[in-house]
């Protein structure tokens, strides 16, 4: 057999209602062909789960997989990727988390993780390299995110080096965007693939490992790494990262009027001064924080006594966070942004589906569409930082309105009897570009196969790079660009941020390096192709097409009031048309047969 | 010679664990924490990463813990050599160890001790943020001395609520 590098070849697997747990090979050709990460998830997925699969049933599986990177010396190598049917969009989806989980598993032995069927009780799984037992999780099943790590721990002899990803209540009450939280503040955080684990009665995941991860050609991995981590600490993107962490984008975005602003009625936060990078270093950051192999340290440790004496300690708020439950909730103080953030954090619910739901709730309260009945009594304005607060709690809790909030935006604004109002694709919320002030931005929006999500392709920086982000020309060959990247840098296991002194020409270097395979441009990006067109045909097998490559109507119809971006408006059709083109899809977004004969994804059809 | 010893700051610690990593490698040409002499644990709640690691004792703990004559210092660096031969893996010196550095080799019963890379450690080679520092051991106390005052300038400041006028 040939001698499998920086990969193990092996997944393990966890059958939930047998408790059977076994390791299987991956195939080389396999490993070749997907990468790892993104590529193998949608590899498996489409395999083993049926594409009109309930999310909550015993068949769809949690497809937890590491890149060949992961745990080697390649700086930043600490995404691991899961892949679910999810709840929240009811199409494929795929979400990555940093910290050291990922790593943990390969240390422990496992390329990835497969788990599916269902407990009779609630379970924890421990991974501990090759001893692995689903133990008794019924006095933890409760518990807020904090407690949970904490009583696994204590479980497992208080050993602080074990890695953990667990579910909150909003998992187990199966809050339809809840997350799979690891390190208390490192997520798996966008589709629900938390709600799954709730459905499946497994709390969490625990792993401990030690096990080689062996490379392909150690020299030249030894020689990268040094090479790849100045460059990359050294890059503007990383000092300003390092500096500020995701907030430096607050300024960047605002200033250009393209931030979203109370449920997108605007592009510009007045306020927003307040909640720039520098003011959060200045008023908050304690300390900088890395993921495995990281040297940028783009987390921010953060702490503040609330004015009624509770103390917050944290990572974070990111910028995604602040733009959801800040501007786009009319907030911009920090006491109420960071006692908002911890509500999720504890619960263990994205704090961007969150966000867009209180805020789809503010603006149909101000327009009179719900009232102090419906809202359990709180007046729901836009910068009642209060209201922000208690609404949470509530969605944490599912009660009242929160219950309604925690079915995602837009099952929501359909109870409103509002559905224009929710700021959703595919049921997922959007992020926080508005889409008009950067309009590539509406293509990673409504073509991403799991919804509204901006890290499928993150145009917006070479928009305002190029100058052009206002155009609609070119903006199709841009965002195949980036969305084939970004599913490079997802697949071989290095968070996105890398990009900013890791060019591909580099990433494709270190992967040869580290698997031994040989790898140039043209051959990841045509595996990032084939990827994006399995996870493509994965949705259309299900009913989607080009009806469901949606944005909220205000973009089309609204313009932008005021700021730098006043007056925008997107036209997403003719953006649509020129994407599916240089995709090489059919007008109704079907990957044609000449394509997928190109990709050898036949089987798959 | 002078001898010099290995140095950690907590504050100065992101939690990278490029330390661990570069440790293991230059050992062993694997990445594997376990067959690292370095350790780094992030405590979540108080937002803080430390390190174990070997702290060069003088009077090692660990050489007299041995009954097996393994341990012995390194003439140039004064490093811990371990005899692979002679060692039992009784883990002795891990248990005896006031800073928990030595660790048991994941698949052979024997022990991992820092041997300072012959002078060239590899952890301060790499640390992004010169979180760990390899300096003589007349300097060495210094840092810790700097910790200290900053942690007395710390209380004094609570005590006072920030108040220097009084």
């Amino acid at each position: 057999m040939t001698k499998i590098y920086g990969s193990h070849g092996k997944i393990l697997r966890v059958n939930l209602s047998l408790g059977k747990i076994d390791s299987e090979a991956i195939p080389i050709s396999i490993l070749e062909s997907y990468i790892g990460g993104r590529g193998l998830g949608a590899y498996y997925l489409a395999k083993e789960v049926q594409p009109n699969a309930n999310a909550f049933s015993r068949e769809n599986k949690l497809i937890f997989m590491n890149g060949p990177l992961s745990g080697t010396l390649i700086p930043g190598n600490n995404k691991i990727c899961v892949t679910f049917k999810s709840p929240l969009t009811n199409s494929y989806s795929y979400s990555l988390c940093g910290g050291h989980i990922g790593p943990e598993l390969k240390f422990a032995g496992y390329d990835g993780l497969i788990i599916d069927g269902k407990s009779e009780i609630p379970v924890y799984l421990w991974i501990d390299d090759k001893s692995i037992e689903l133990r008794d999780a019924q006095e933890i099943w409760g518990s807020f995110i904090p407690e949970t790590e904490a009583l696994v721990r204590n479980d497992l002899s208080g050993d602080q080096s074990i890695q953990m990803a667990v579910i909150g209540p909003s998992g187990e009450n199966l809050n339809k965007y809840a997350c799979i939280t690891s390190s208390l503040f490192r997520e798996f955080g966008r589709g629900g693939a938390g709600a799954v684990m709730g459905s499946k009665n497994l709390k969490a995941i625990a792993i401990r490992g030690s096990k080689d991860v062996i490379v392909a050609n150690p020299k030249k991995v030894k020689e990268l790494s040094e090479l790849l981590s100045e460059n990359i600490r050294n890059s503007n993107g990383g000092r300003i990262r390092r500096q500020y962490g995701t907030a430096e984008l607050v300024e960047k975005i605002n200033s250009r009027g393209f931030f979203v602003t109370r449920n997108f009625t605007s592009g510009y936060f007045k306020e927003g001064e307040k909640l720039e990078g520098p003011k959060m270093r200045e008023s908050l950051v304690f300390g900088d924080s890395s993921c495995f192999m990281c040297p940028i340290a783009c987390g921010k440790r953060t702490a503040l006594t609330l004015p009624g004496g509770e103390e917050l300690i944290m990572e974070g708020p990111e910028f995604e966070t602040i733009g959801s439950l800040g501007s786009n909730c009319g907030i911009s103080d920090w006491p109420t942004l960071l006692k908002a953030t911890s509500i999720c954090d504890k619960y263990g619910m994205d704090t961007m589906n969150a966000g867009f739901c209180v805020s789809l709730a503010m603006e149909c309260f101000e327009k009179n569409l719900i009232g102090l009945e419906e809202t359990n009594g709180i007046e729901l304005n836009f910068g009642n930082g209060k209201a922000l607060v208690d609404i949470l709690e509530l969605i944490g809790k599912r009660e009242g309105i929160g219950d309604v909030l925690a079915e995602g935006t837009k099952n929501a604004a359909e109870k409103f009897n509002a559905p224009e109002l929710a700021m959703e694709s595919k049921g997922q919320s959007l992020a926080v570009y508005d889409p008009r002030g950067a309009k590539a931005m509406a293509l990673s929006y409504a073509t991403s196969p799991k919804g509204a999500h901006h890290m499928v392709a993150t145009t917006f920086g070479a928009e305002i790079g190029m100058g052009n982000r206002f155009k609609l020309e070119n903006k199709a060959m841009l965002q195949r660009n980036h969305q084939f990247s970004m599913c490079i840098v997802d697949s071989i296991g290095i968070c996105s941020t890398m990009r900013a002194g890791i060019p591909l020409i580099q990433q494709v270097e270190a992967y040869s390096a580290v698997t031994g395979f040989e790898a140039d441009v043209s051959v990841m990006n045509l595996i990032a192709e084939r990827i994006i067109n399995l996870e493509r045909l994965y949705n259309v097998k299900n009913g989607f097409s080009r009806k469901d490559d949606t944005l909220p109507k205000r973009f089309m119809d609204e313009e932008i009031p005021e700021g730098e971006s006043k007056g925008e408006k997107v036209n997403l059709e003719f953006l649509l048309d020129e994407f599916y083109k240089v995709m090489g899809w059919d007008d109704n977004g079907i990957p044609s047969e000449s394509k997928i004969d190109e990709l050898a994804l036949t089987d798959f059809l | 010679m002078v001898q010099k010893v290995l140095v950690f700051e907590p504050n100065k610690c992101i939690g990278c664990r490029l330390c661990e990593q570069w440790c293991s490698f230059s050992h062993f040409e694997v990445t594997n924490p376990s067959k690292s002499c370095i350790h780094i644990t992030r405590n979540h709640e108080v937002q803080l990463d430390l390190a174990t690691y070997c702290h060069q004792c003088t009077k090692a703990p660990c050489i007299l813990s041995c009954k097996f004559d393994a341990l012995s210092r390194d003439e140039k660096t004064g490093a811990i050599i371990v005899d692979n031969e002679k060692c039992v893996g009784c883990r002795a010196c891990i248990q005896d160890c006031p800073f928990a550095a030595p660790v048991m080799h994941p698949e052979e019963r024997i022990v991992l001790i820092c041997d300072l890379c012959g002078g060239n450690p590899q952890c301060v080679s790499h640390c992004p943020e010169f979180a760990i520092q390899y300096l003589e051991v007349g300097k060495a106390d210094r840092i810790y001395r700097s910790i200290y005052l900053e942690k007395m300038t710390n209380l004094m400041k609570k005590l006072r609520g920030g108040n220097y006028n009084d």
